[in-house]
C-alpha cells in the first residue's frame, strides 16, 4: 500500500470534484457527508495500512519515494510529482487524515441545514487534498503547492459565510487578512527556496539534505536558508510578528477552526522546519531565533488568553501558544518533541474547538463566555470531553499534553536555555488557568444566559469524535512515554523519528549530562505550578468571581493591554498599514499612479495609437498591397542572403 | 548557335512576351487569349526540356480546357473594360513594378553569379527518357504513390469545394 | 510503397482520416440529413485518429520509398491535429446552424484539411509538404469563404486565397531552386548533402523562398498581413482552426525541413532571419493587440505574436527548441481552440458581440463560461501553473541555452504587454457591469468542446514533463 500512498491524495481531490460539482444537483446532506468523510476516511486507512508496512521494514529502508510523473525537467532542474513516505510524513498523514476524517463526520452534524453544505465539504476535501501534498511532497516545489494551496483553502473557508458580519468587518476581510499576512511568509519561504536551488542546485529533499551535509557551505549561507525559510514558517504557523490573522481567521466555521486553524495547517510550519532539521542545524543562531520567537509567541499569546471572553478567541490564543511551545521544541534542537507536540496538540486542540463548536451550536452562536455557565447539566458530553481536554493542555500527567510539553521544556532546560524554560513553565502556568477559566465559565457555576437559549446536548454525529478525540488526548502520549518511565525500550516515539533528523543531530551541540533527579524535579515543578493554575482558575471564577474584578481594576493598564492584545493589530495599522494606505493614496495613487504610471500608460497608449494608426494605415484591408508587402520583405530577406554570403 | 538554344529564346519570348500583355491589357477577353499564347510558349519549353508529357498536358488541359471555362465565364459574367495599367492606383502599380523589378534582378544575380552546381547527378541524365507517358507512370505507381494518392485527394477536396461555394441552399 | 500489412498498421492514423473523406462523401450523396451523420461521424473519425497516433506513437517507421514518417513526434502533431479538429467539430455543430452554413460538406473539407496537415507533418520529402500544403490550404480558402451570401466570409476567403496562393508560389519556386542545385526533393538526402550544398547561394536562396512562404503560413511578421483580415471574415471556430491546426503544420513543415539545418554544423545559417522574424512578430503583435476592439481580430494579432514565440525556438535551433516547439504548438492549439470556442458561442446572429465591451459582466451571467475563459485568457498570457506558461518556459530555456538569452529577454517583455490585452478580458468579464443583455447561445455540444480545451490545458499544464520527455525522446 505504500507504493499506492497517493491515493491518500486522489481521493480528497476525487471527493471534491464529486462534492465540487454534482454538490448543487445533490440536494442531500448525508450523500454529501458521505462522499466527503468517506474519501478522507479511507485515505487515512491507506495511511494506517501504510504506516504498518513501513513499521515491518527494517530501519534503514523505512523511505519509500513514489515518484508519479516528471513535471518540471528543464536543465538540471529535476522536478517530479513524487511523494516520500517516511516516518515523518506518515506520522503528519495519519494525523491529519485521521483528525480530519473525525472533524469531516462533525461537521454532518454541525453544518446540517447551511445552504452551502456541499461548498463546505468540496473545499474541506481540497484542503485535505492539499495538506496531503504538503507533508508526502519529496522536493520544496511540491511543498510549496500544497503550501499555497491550504492557504487558499483556509482563504476560502474564513469568508465562507462571507455574508455574515465578523466583529467590526465582514469574514470576508478576515480571510484577506490571513491571505495577505500569509504572502509575507510565503515570499520569506520562496527566497529560501531560491537560496537552497541556488546552493544545492537542486530542490529535492534527499539530494538537498545530503548535499548540506557534503557540500562546504558557509554558516553564512545557512543562516540565510533558515531565517527565510523560518519567515515563511512564522507567516503560515502564526508566530511573531505574523500571528495576527489566527485570532481573525475564527470567522470561519468552527470545524474549520479544528481542522485548519488548530490541528493539521497551522503545524504546517512545525512541519517544515522538521523536514529541514539538517538545514537549521546547520545554522546554530538561527535555532536560537526560532527557539526565542517560539517561547516569545508562547508567552504572550498565553497573556492575551487570559482576559479574552470570545471562547474561540481564547482556544485560537492558546493554539498561538502552542504553536509557540513546538517552535520552541524546534529551537532546542528537539525536533522530535516539536512534532510530539504537533500530535498530542492536533488532538486536544480540535477536541477543544469541537467541544466550543457543540457549545455554540447549542446556544445559537453566541461565542461571548460572559453569557455562558452552567452548561455542565444540558451538555454532560461536551462538558466531559471538554475537561479531559483542558487538562491535557494543562499538562497533567498522564494526559498527552503532559509528555509532549514536558519533553519539551526538557530539552529546552538540557541544552542549557534555563531562561527559556522558565518562561515555558510560567507560560504553562498561565495555559492551565486561562484554560480552567474557560472551563469553569462555560460549565460551571449560575447560567448567565436569557431564557430564550434552549441549550442541550449536540446530536451523536457530534459527539462521538468528541469521546474519539478525547480517548485520543488520554492515551496518545504514551507512545512518548520519556526514557525515565518506560526503561529500556527509550521513548518509542523518538525512535520511531529518529532515523530523519540523525543527520540534524549529528551537527548539533551534545546535550549536557543531566541526572534524572534533575529531570524530575523540573517535571515536579511544572506539574505542580500547573495544578495550582486550575485551583486558583476554579476558585476565582467560581467562588470569588471579585478576585478577577479587583485584579483587573488594580492592574487596569495590563488589563487593558491584555484585553487589546498589546494593541499589536493597531501598532500594524498605524506602523504598516496605514503609512501604506496613506502613500498609496498620496505618493503612489496622486503621483504614481496619476503621474507615473498613467503617465507612462498614457504614453504607451499614444505609441500604440500611433502604431496602430499606421497599421491600421497598412492594414488597407487592399489584397495587392498585402502581396506588395509580402514581396517588400521577399527582396529584403532576399538581399540578406545575397549580402551574408 | 544551336537550335535548341535558338528554340528556347523564341518560347521564351512568346512567354514572356505575353505575359506582360496579359497583365496590361484593359480587355479580359484578349488577356486570355494571351494567357493561351503563354501557356503554348511554356509547352515549348517543356518538350525542350524532354517532358513530352508534360508539354502534351499542358496544351489539352490549360490551354484548351481551362481556358475555355476561363472565357465562358468572362463572357457570362460581361466585365467592364477596365482602365489602363497604371490609371487605376498609379502610385501603387508603380511601386509593385519597382519591387518587381528587384526582385527580378535579385534572382538574376542569384542565377549566374552564384557558384554553379556540380556536374550532373546520375538522376538527371536519366531525365532524357523520364519525360515519356511510360516512364511517368511507372514513377507514379512507384516512388511516387504517395503524392500521387494524396494529390487524388487534393483534387477531391477541391472539387467538394467549389460544390460547397456554389450551392443553392445558403441561407 | 508499402511492404507488408505491418506497413499498413503504422498509417492507420491517415487510412481513418482518408477513408472518412470518401465514406462522408458517398453518405453526403445519399442521406438526406447527412448534417447530422457526417458531424458523428467525424467525431469518430478525427476521435479515432487522434487516440490512435496517441496509441502508436512508438511505432517508428519511414514508409512510401522514404516519403513519409510515421510514429514519434509525427504521431504527437497528428494527436494536435486530430484533437484539435475534433474540438472544432464539436464547436461547430451548432455554430454553422447559427452562421447559416448547415450542411454536410463542411464537415468533408474539415476532414481533407485534417488529411493535409498530416501528410505535412509526416513528409520526408518536398513534394509531399507541396501537396499536403496545398490540400490543407485549398480546404482553408473554401471554409473562409463558407457562407456565399456573406460579404466579409467573401472578402476573407478571396484575400486568404490569393494571398496564400501567392506564398504558395514562392514556396514552389523554393522547392524548384532547391531541386535545380541539389537534384532531389528527398529530404534525408538533402541532410546529407547539405554541408556541401551551404556553399551554394542559389540553393540557399532556395531554402530562404521556401522558409518565407512558410512564415506567411505561420503567421508571423513581415507576412501576418492577411491574419486580421481572414480571421475576421472567416466563421469563428473556422477561424480557429487555421489559428491552431494550420499553424501547427506550417510549423511541423518547417521543423520537418529545418531538421536538416540543425543536424548539420551550419544550424545558425538562417538564424538571423528567424531572430528577425520571431522578435518583430512577438513585439508587434503584442502592441497592436492592445488596440483592438473586436476579439477576433485581437485573437489574431495574439496568434501573430505567438507565432513569434514559436520562432523562439526554430531560432534557438536545438533539441530543446524543437521539443518545447511541439509542446507549445499542442498548448496553444487546445488554449485558443478554447477561447474561440467561447467567442463562438457568445457571438449572436449576424457576426453580432464580437466586440470586446460584448464581455463585460459576463461573469454574472454565466460564471462558467467565464471562468473557462479566464483560464484560457491565464494560459494564453503564460501565467503558471497553465499549459502556456510552461510552452513559453521551455522555448525561453532553449534560447538562454544557445544564448539567445536577449530573445528570450525580447519574449518575455512581450509577455507582459500581452498580459495586458489578455486580462483585459477577464477584468471586463468579472468587474464590469454589462453594457447590453449578451446571451450566450445554447450549444451543449459547444460546451463540452470548450471543457474538452479547458482539461487540456489544465492537463498540459499539470504533467509538462512527461510529454515534454516524450517528444525529447523522439528527437
Amino acid at each position: 500500500m505504500t507504493q499506492h500512498i497517493y491515493l491518500t491524495i486522489l481521493l480528497p481531490l476525487l471527493g471534491f470534484l464529486v462534492n465540487g460539482i454534482f454538490g448543487p444537483k445533490i440536494k442531500n446532506e448525508k450523500l454529501i457527508g458521505i462522499i466527503g468523510s468517506g474519501s478522507i476516511g479511507l485515505s487515512f486507512i491507506i495511511s494506517v495500512i501504510s504506516f504498518f508496512e513501513t513499521l515491518n521494514l527494517p530501519v534503514d529502508k523505512r523511505q519509500t519515494i513514489v515518484t508519479l510523473f516528471p513535471w518540471i525537467n528543464v536543465g538540471n532542474l529535476n522536478i517530479n510529482f513524487s511523494y516520500q513516505v517516511d516516518q515523518l510524513s506518515l506520522v503528519m498523514a495519519l494525523l491529519v487524515t485521521g483528525v480530519g476524517f473525525i472533524i469531516h463526520v462533525y461537521s454532518i452534524g454541525y453544518m446540517h441545514g447551511d445552504k452551502a453544505f456541499w461548498r463546505f465539504f468540496s473545499y474541506l476535501n481540497l484542503f485535505i487534498f492539499a495538506m496531503m501534498n504538503l507533508i508526502l511532497a519529496d522536493n520544496f516545489v511540491l511543498l510549496f503547492l500544497g503550501w499555497e494551496g491550504v492557504g487558499l483553502c483556509s482563504y476560502l473557508l474564513i469568508g465562507f459565510w462571507y455574508d455574515r458580519k465578523f466583529e467590526k468587518s465582514t469574514t470576508a476581510d478576515a480571510g484577506k487578512k490571513a491571505f495577505i499576512v500569509n504572502r509575507i511568509g510565503d515570499f520569506g519561504f520562496l527566497v529560501g527556496m531560491f537560496l537552497i536551488f541556488m546552493t544545492f542546485g537542486s530542490l529535492n529533499f534527499n539530494d538537498v539534505f545530503n548535499r548540506a551535509s557534503i557540500f562546504n557551505v558557509s554558516e553564512g549561507v545557512f543562516s540565510l536558508i533558515a531565517i527565510s525559510l523560518f519567515i515563511g514558517a512564522t507567516g503560515k504557523s502564526a508566530q511573531i510578528p505574523l500571528f495576527v490573522w489566527l485570532p481573525d481567521a475564527m470567522a470561519g466555521p468552527t470545524p474549520v477552526s479544528a481542522l485548519i486553524h488548530a490541528a493539521t495547517m497551522v503545524t504546517a510550519g512545525v512541519y517544515m522546519v522538521a523536514r529541514c532539521s539538517v538545514l537549521f542545524a546547520s545554522a546554530p543562531a538561527v535555532l536560537i531565533v526560532v527557539a526565542v520567537i517560539g517561547i516569545l509567541t508562547a508567552i504572550v499569546a498565553a497573556s492575551i488568553g487570559l482576559v479574552q471572553n470570545d471562547i474561540k478567541k481564547v482556544l485560537a490564543y492558546s493554539t498561538i501558544s502552542q504553536l509557540g511551545y513546538m517552535f520552541l521544541g524546534l529551537g532546542a534542537g528537539a525536533f522530535g518533541a516539536g512534532i510530539f507536540h504537533v500530535m498530542t496538540h492536533a488532538f486536544f486542540k480540535a477536541l477543544l474547538f469541537l467541544g466550543a463548536g457543540s457549545v455554540i451550536h447549542a446556544m445559537h452562536e453566541e461565542q461571548d463566555i460572559q453569557r455562558y455557565g452552567g452548561l455542565k447539566k444540558f451538555m454532560p458530553v461536551t462538558s466531559k470531553t471538554f475537561i479531559i481536554a483542558a487538562l491535557a493542555i494543562s499538562g497533567i500527567p498522564p494526559l498527552s499534553g503532559f509528555f509532549s510539553k514536558d519533553e519539551i521544556l526538557w530539552y529546552t532546560y538540557a541544552n542549557g536555555l534555563w531562561f527559556l524554560w522558565v518562561i515555558g513553565v510560567i507560560t504553562a502556568m498561565l495555559t492551565a488557568f486561562y484554560m480552567f477559566r474557560l472551563y469553569t465559565l462555560t460549565f460551571e457555576g449560575k447560567s448567565r444566559f436569557g431564557s430564550d437559549k434552549h441549550p442541550h446536548e449536540s446530536p451523536k454525529v457530534m459527539t462521538i469524535p468528541l469521546i474519539i478525540l478525547a480517548v485520543l488526548s488520554v492515551i496518545g502520549g504514551l507512545i512518548g512515554i520519556p526514557e525515565i518511565f518506560s526503561g529500556e525500550h527509550g521513548n518509542r516515539f523518538h525512535n520511531w523519528l529518529s532515523p530523519i533528523f540523525k543527520q540534524a543531530e549529528r551537527k548539533m551541540i551534545i546535550f549536557g549530562t543531566h541526572s534524572h533527579f534533575e529531570e524530575i524535579a523540573l517535571m515536579t515543578i511544572s506539574v505542580v505550578g500547573a495544578a495550582a493554575a486550575i485551583w486558583f482558575a476554579r476558585h476565582i471564577y467560581l467562588n470569588r468571581p471579585s478576585i478577577a474584578e479587583n485584579l483587573s481594576r488594580k492592574f487596569r493598564l495590563t488589563y487593558n493591554l491584555l484585553l487589546n492584545k498589546y494593541f499589536v493589530d493597531e501598532a500594524y495599522d498605524y506602523t504598516i498599514v496605514n503609512p501604506i494606505v496613506k502613500g498609496s493614496t498620496s505618493f503612489l495613487w496622486k503621483i504614481a499612479d496619476n503621474k507615473i504610471i498613467d503617465g507612462t500608460v498614457n504614453g504607451l497608449a499614444k505609441v500604440v495609437a500611433i502604431i496602430s494608426v499606421y497599421s491600421r494605415k497598412l492594414q488597407t484591408g487592399l489584397a495587392q498591397f498585402y502581396a506588395i508587402i509580402m514581396v517588400l520583405g521577399i527582396t529584403l530577406a532576399l538581399f540578406w542572403i545575397i549580402l551574408s554570403r | 548557335m544551336s537550335l535548341e538554344i535558338l528554340l528556347f529564346i523564341v518560347f521564351s519570348l512568346i512567354s514572356v512576351i505575353s505575359a506582360i500583355l496579359m497583365i496590361t491589357r484593359s480587355n479580359a477577353v484578349i488577356s486570355a487569349l494571351y494567357l493561351i499564347l503563354n501557356f503554348a510558349g511554356l509547352a515549348g519549353l517543356y518538350l525542350l526540356l524532354n517532358a513530352q508529357f508534360i508539354a502534351v498536358t499542358q496544351v489539352i488541359v490549360y490551354a484548351g480546357a481551362i481556358m475555355v471555362l476561363f472565357l465562358f465565364v468572362i463572357m457570362l459574367l460581361k466585365p467592364e473594360h477596365e482602365k489602363k495599367f497604371l490609371e487605376a492606383k498609379p502610385k501603387l502599380k508603380i511601386f509593385a513594378v519597382a519591387i518587381a523589378a528587384i526582385i527580378f534582378l535579385q534572382l538574376i544575380y542569384l542565377l549566374f553569379f552564384s557558384k554553379p552546381s556540380e556536374s550532373l547527378s546520375p538522376e538527371m541524365t536519366k531525365s532524357i527518357d523520364s519525360g515519356t507517358i511510360e516512364a511517368i507512370g511507372k514513377q507514379l505507381y512507384t516512388n511516387y504513390l504517395l503524392p500521387f494518392e494524396a494529390a487524388g485527394f487534393l483534387l477531391l477536396a477541391a472539387t467538394v469545394g467549389a460544390l460547397i461555394l456554389a450551392k443553392k441552399k445558403i441561407e | 510503397m508499402l511492404n507488408s500489412l505491418q506497413d499498413l498498421y503504422h498509417i492507420i492514423p491517415l487510412l481513418i482520416v482518408s477513408g472518412g473523406i470518401l465514406v462522408s462523401i458517398i453518405v453526403e450523396m445519399y442521406s438526406k440529413d447527412s448534417e447530422k451523420i457526417l458531424f458523428a461521424l467525424s467525431i469518430l473519425v478525427f476521435g479515432a485518429a487522434g487516440l490512435f497516433s496517441l496509441y502508436s506513437v512508438n511505432n517508428v517507421s519511414i514508409l512510401f520509398n522514404g516519403m513519409l514518417a510515421t510514429g514519434g513526434n509525427v504521431n504527437v502533431f497528428s494527436f494536435i491535429f486530430n484533437i484539435g479538429a475534433f474540438i472544432v467539430t464539436l464547436l461547430s455543430a451548432d455554430y454553422i446552424r447559427k452562421y447559416g452554413t448547415y450542411y454536410g460538406e463542411y464537415y468533408i473539407i474539415l476532414q481533407s484539411s485534417v488529411l493535409g496537415m498530416m501528410l505535412m507533418a509526416g513528409a520526408k520529402d518536398l513534394f509531399i509538404i507541396f501537396i499536403g500544403l496545398e490540400l490543407m490550404s485549398i480546404s482553408f480558402y473554401v471554409l473562409a469563404g463558407l457562407n456565399r451570401k456573406r460579404y466579409n466570409a467573401n472578402e476573407a476567403s478571396l484575400k486568404y486565397f490569393l494571398l496564400g496562393a501567392f506564398a504558395t508560389g514562392f514556396i514552389v519556386y523554393g522547392i524548384g531552386l532547391i531541386y535545380g542545385t541539389a537534384q532531389t526533393t528527398s529530404i534525408d538526402i538533402l541532410t546529407v548533402r547539405f554541408p556541401q550544398l551551404t556553399g551554394n547561394l542559389l540553393f540557399l536562396a532556395g531554402v530562404l523562398l521556401f522558409l518565407v512562404g512558410f512564415t506567411f503560413k505561420i503567421a508571423a511578421f513581415p507576412f501576418h498581413m492577411w491574419v486580421p483580415d481572414v480571421y475576421q471574415g472567416s466563421p469563428t471556430v473556422v477561424a480557429g482552426l487555421f489559428s491552431t491546426g494550420g499553424k501547427a503544420a506550417a510549423f511541423s513543415a518547417i521543423l520537418v525541413t529545418l531538421a536538416a539545418l540543425f543536424n548539420g554544423n551550419v544550424g545558425s545559417l538562417f538564424t538571423p532571419y528567424l531572430i528577425f522574424v520571431s522578435a518583430l512578430s512577438m513585439i508587434y503583435g503584442s502592441i497592436v493587440a492592445i488596440s483592438q476592439d473586436d476579439i477576433k481580430r485581437m485573437l489574431a494579432y495574439s496568434s501573430i505574436s505567438h507565432a513569434g514565440y514559436l520562432a523562439i525556438g526554430l531560432a534557438a535551433g536545438n533539441s530543446e527548441g524543437t521539443a518545447g516547439i511541439i509542446f507549445y504548438l499542442a498548448a496553444y492549439s487546445f488554449m485558443n481552440l478554447g477561447a474561440f470556442g467561447i467567442v463562438a458561442l457568445i457571438e449572436g446572429e449576424n457576426e453580432t458581440n464580437l466586440s470586446i465591451a460584448s464581455y463585460a459582466g459576463l461573469a454574472k451571467r454565466n460564471p462558467a463560461l467565464a471562468a473557462l475563459l479566464s483560464i484560457f485568457m491565464f494560459s494564453l498570457s503564460g501565467i503558471p501553473p497553465f499549459a502556456g506558461f510552461f510552452g513559453k518556459y521551455y522555448v525561453f530555456f532553449a534560447a538562454i541555452k544557445s544564448g539567445l538569452t536577449w530573445l528570450a529577454l525580447i519574449g518575455i517583455l512581450s509577455s507582459v504587454i500581452s498580459v495586458y490585452f489578455y486580462l483585459r478580458i477577464v477584468v471586463l468579464m468579472y468587474f464590469k457591469d454589462q453594457g447590453e443583455e449578451v446571451i450566450p447561445s445554447k450549444s451543449a455540444m459547444g460546451m463540452v468542446g470548450v471543457v474538452l480545451s479547458a482539461i487540456l490545458v489544465v492537463l498540459l499544464g499539470v504533467f509538462p514533463g512527461s510529454i515534454i520527455n516524450l517528444i525529447s525522446s523522439f528527437l
